[in-house]
C-alpha cells in the first residue's frame, strides 16, 4: 500500500458517493463497476494495472475536454444555422471533427512541420530518439517523425483521392441508371452484383499483380473496385426521389438528363451521399494501409504508415512501441472519421432507437 | 414446401452462375497485361525463339477461349496448371497452406461466433446505458483498426512483454493439437477481436430491430416477464438475422487472414497469395484468388438460405 493506491481508490469510492447522492446513475454505475474491477486487477495485475487505469482516465478527460472545447470554437466562429446543428453534436463527434482537422493541417503544412525530409537519411538505422529526432530513426536511419508528418499527406491524400474517383463513378452510373432505368439499369445491377462477390482486398490483389505497382494505377483499382458500393446506395437513394412529381414535372417540361441529375436528384440525396463519403474513405483508407503493409501499396521511398509498420516491425520484439505509431495514427482518423459519420447519420435520417 | 425447394435451387443456380461469371473475370484480368505472360516472365530483354519457345509450353499459342476452357475444367478436378516459378504443380502448393487456413478461421470462429452473440444480446438489451455507450466506442475502434495493429499490439503484450504465446505461428508435423492450438492463438485472436466488433454491432442493431416490433410490446403489455419476452416471444424470430450475420462475417473472416498471416509469418493461403502477387506468378495468384472467391460466393449464399429457411415471409417474393 502506498500514497498512489490509496489516493485511487479514496477518489473513486468518493466520486461514486458523490455521484449516488446527486442521482446520477449512470455514472455511479461506471465508476463503482470500475472500483469493483480495480480490486481484481489491482491483485492481478500489480500497481502497474492501476496506473494503466489512470493514464487511460486521464488520456479520456483530455480528449474529452479538448473535444469540448473545440465544438464550443466552432460554435462561435461560424453561422447561426451551422451553430445550432453543432450544438447537438455529441462530444465523440466533435472530436472526430477535431482529430480530422488535425490531419489536415499536418498533410497541407507537412514540409513546415516535419524537422527532415521524408527520404532524407540523417542518423544511423534503428538510432533511439533525443532532441534532435523525436521518436528515432527508421530501418534507414530516417527521422520517424518527419514520415509520420508526410505520411500524413500521402496516405491520407491517396484514400482521398481513390474514394473521390470511387465516387465519381459510383454515384454518375448509379443516378444514370435511376433516371435512364430499362436495360441500362438491369446490365449495371448485374455486373454490380458480379464485382461485389469477389473480396475487395482479393481483387485489388489480383489487378496489381497484373497492372504492376504505381501510384495512378493502384489509385484507379481501389476506387474502381469500391464504385459498386455508391452506385448501389446512390441507385437505392435516387431511385426515392424519381418517382416524386416535381421528377415528372421537369421531365414533361422537356428537361434533359443532365439537368435532372444536376438540379432535381443531386441536391435532394446530398445528405446520404456525405455519409456514404466518410464510411467508403475508412474503407478504402484501411485497404490502402493494408496494402501498404504488404508491401504492394505506396512505393518507398516515399512516406507511408502502412509501409512503416512492415519496414519496422522488427523493434517490436525488442517491446518497443513506436512501430505501433502509423498503425496507431491509421486507427484514430478511421475513428475519428467514424464518429463523426455517426453523428451525420443520425442527423439526416432522424433514427431515433 | 416445394416452394422453397425452388427457391433454393434458383439461388444456387444464380450462386453458381455468379461463380462462373467471377471465374472468367480472373481468368481475362490476366490477359490485360502489357505483351503477354510470357513477356511478362522472361522481361523485356528476351530473344524472339525463347518467347515462342515459352508460349508453346505455356500454351498461348492457343485463343484466349480454348484456354479459359481447359483451365476451368482443370480447377473444376483440381488441377490448376503449374507455378510458374518452380514448375510446381499449383495444387500441390495450394492444398495444404489451404488447410491450414481453413483450420485458423475456423478456430477464430469457434471463438467468435458464440461470444459476439452473447455480448450482442446483452448490449442490445442494455441499449443506451453506459455500458451500451463504452462497447459501442471499443467495437467502434477494433473495427477501424488495421488488423496488422491489433496484431501487433498483441504480439508486443503477450509474446515479448509476458512471454505467454509465441510471436511467430511455426508449424511442423510433430507438434500436438494443443501445442497447434497454442502457436495459432495470437493470431486466431486477433481475428477474433476484429470479428466479434461487426458480430456484435450486427447483432445489436437487428435485436433492437426486433424488440422495436409491436408483438413484442403486446408480449409486455399482457404482462409476460421479462426473460419470457426475450425467450419466448425475440429469439425464435431472432434466429434469421443472427445466422445472417454469422454467414457474412464468416466471410469476411476469410479475407481478413490475409494480413493476418503476414503478420504472424502464418504458412496459409494469405500469405501465398501475397508472395506470388509480388513474385508475379499468375497461375498461383489466378488459383488463390478463386478459391477466395469461391468461398466468399458460398458464405454469402448460406447467409441467403439461412435467412429463407427461417424466415417464412422471403418464400413468397411480391
Amino acid at each position: 500500500m502506498n500514497y498512489f493506491v490509496i489516493g485511487y481508490y479514496a477518489l473513486l469510492i468518493g466520486s461514486s458517493c458523490l455521484a449516488a447522492h446527486y442521482r446520477q446513475r449512470e455514472i455511479f454505475l461506471l465508476l463503482f463497476s470500475l472500483t469493483l474491477a480495480s480490486f481484481v486487477m489491482g491483485i492481478v495485475g500489480g500497481e502497474g494495472a492501476l496506473w494503466a487505469v489512470t493514464i487511460a482516465a486521464g488520456l479520456l478527460a483530455l480528449a474529452g475536454g479538448t473535444a469540448y472545447s473545440f465544438r464550443e470554437f466552432l460554435i462561435i466562429i461560424s453561422g447561426p444555422l451551422t451553430a445550432r446543428a453543432l450544438r447537438t453534436a455529441p462530444l465523440t463527434a466533435a472530436f472526430g471533427m477535431f482529430v480530422i482537422f488535425t490531419y489536415a493541417v499536418l498533410g497541407i503544412f507537412a514540409p513546415v512541420i516535419a524537422p527532415y525530409g521524408e527520404a532524407e537519411v540523417i542518423s544511423q538505422s534503428f538510432a533511439p530518439a533525443d532532441q534532435d529526432m523525436l521518436l528515432g530513426a527508421d530501418q534507414l536511419g530516417r527521422d520517424m517523425f518527419s514520415r509520420l508528418v508526410y505520411g500524413a499527406r500521402n496516405t491520407v491524400g491517396l484514400a482521398l483521392v481513390a474514394t473521390t474517383i470511387a465516387f465519381v463513378i459510383g454515384a454518375l452510373l448509379g443516378m444514370i441508371a435511376a433516371v435512364k432505368q430499362g436495360w441500362f439499369d438491369q446490365f449495371m445491377g448485374r455486373t454490380i452484383d458480379v464485382v461485389m462477390s469477389i473480396p475487395s482486398l482479393i481483387f485489388a490483389l489480383l489487378l496489381l499483380s497484373i497492372l504492376g505497382t504505381n501510384m495512378i494505377v493502384l489509385v484507379v483499382i481501389i476506387g474502381v473496385i469500391y464504385s459498386p458500393r455508391v452506385y448501389r446506395l446512390t441507385r437505392a437513394v435516387a431511385g426515392n426521389v424519381v418517382v416524386m412529381d416535381y421528377i415528372e414535372a421537369a421531365k414533361l417540361r422537356g428537361e434533359g438528363m443532365w439537368y435532372l441529375i444536376r438540379k432535381e436528384i443531386l441536391p435532394n440525396s446530398t445528405a446520404p451521399l456525405i455519409a456514404e463519403f466518410g464510411l467508403e474513405f475508412c474503407f478504402v483508407f484501411l485497404l490502402v494501409a493494408g496494402l501498404s503493409f504488404l508491401g504492394l501499396g505506396i512505393q518507398p521511398p516515399t512516406a507511408d504508415w502502412g509501409s512503416m509498420v512492415r519496414e519496422n516491425a522488427t523493434l517490436i520484439s525488442f517491446g518497443e512501441i513506436t512501430p505501433l505509431i502509423p498503425a496507431a495514427a491509421i486507427a484514430l482518423l478511421t475513428v475519428a472519421v467514424n464518429m463523426v459519420v455517426d453523428w451525420m447519420l443520425y442527423r439526416s435520417s432522424g433514427l431515433k432507437e | 414446401m416445394r416452394d422453397v425447394g425452388r427457391l433454393l435451387l434458383m439461388r444456387l443456380g444464380l450462386g453458381l452462375l455468379t461463380l462462373l461469371v467471377v471465374s472468367a473475370l480472373i481468368f481475362g484480368a490476366v490477359e490485360l497485361l502489357p505483351g503477354d505472360i510470357a513477356q511478362a516472365v522472361l522481361g523485356q530483354g528476351a530473344t524472339e525463339e525463347t518467347l515462342a519457345e515459352l508460349r508453346t509450353e505455356l500454351g498461348l499459342d492457343r485463343t484466349a477461349i480454348v484456354r479459359y476452357v481447359s483451365w476451368l475444367s482443370g480447377a473444376l478436378v483440381g488441377d490448376f496448371g503449374v507455378s510458374l516459378l518452380n514448375q510446381q504443380p499449383v495444387t500441390d502448393v495450394i492444398a495444404v497452406r489451404f488447410a491450414n487456413t481453413l483450420f485458423l478461421a475456423t478456430y477464430a470462429a469457434v471463438i467468435a461466433v458464440p461470444v459476439a452473440i452473447l455480448l450482442g444480446i446483452t448490449v442490445a438489451l442494455l441499449r443506451n446505458s453506459i455500458f451500451d455507450r463504452v462497447a459501442n466506442v471499443l467495437t467502434l475502434t477494433s473495427i477501424s483498426s488495421p488488423e496488422f495493429f491489433l496484431g501487433y499490439i498483441l504480439i508486443l503484450y503477450f509474446s515479448v512483454h509476458t512471454g505467454w504465446f509465441p510471436s511467430i505461428a511455426t508449424l511442423s508435423e510433430d507438434i500436438t493439437f494443443l501445442e497447434l492450438l497454442e502457436r495459432t492463438f495470437l493470431p486466431a485472436l486477433t481475428m477474433v477481436l476484429v470479428v466479434v466488433a461487426h458480430m456484435m454491432r450486427m447483432t445489436r442493431a437487428s435485436i433492437i430491430n426486433l424488440l422495436a416490433s409491436p408483438y413484442i410490446e403486446m408480449a409486455r403489455l399482457k404482462g409476460a416477464p421479462g426473460w419470457k419476452v426475450i425467450t419466448r416471444h425475440a429469439l425464435p424470430n431472432a434466429w434469421a438475422p443472427i445466422i445472417n450475420v454469422v454467414a457474412l462475417n464468416l466471410a469476411y473472416l476469410i479475407t481478413g487472414v490475409v494480413l493476418v498471416e503476414v503478420v504472424f509469418v502464418y504458412p496459409g493461403i494469405g500469405q501465398l497469395l501475397v508472395d506470388a502477387v509480388t513474385k508475379r506468378d499468375f497461375p498461383v495468384v489466378q488459383a488463390c484468388c478463386l478459391i477466395f472467391a469461391a468461398t466468399f460466393i458460398l458464405l454469402n449464399l448460406a447467409a441467403d438460405v439461412g435467412a429463407i429457411l427461417t424466415n417464412p415471409r422471403l418464400r413468397h417474393p411480391k
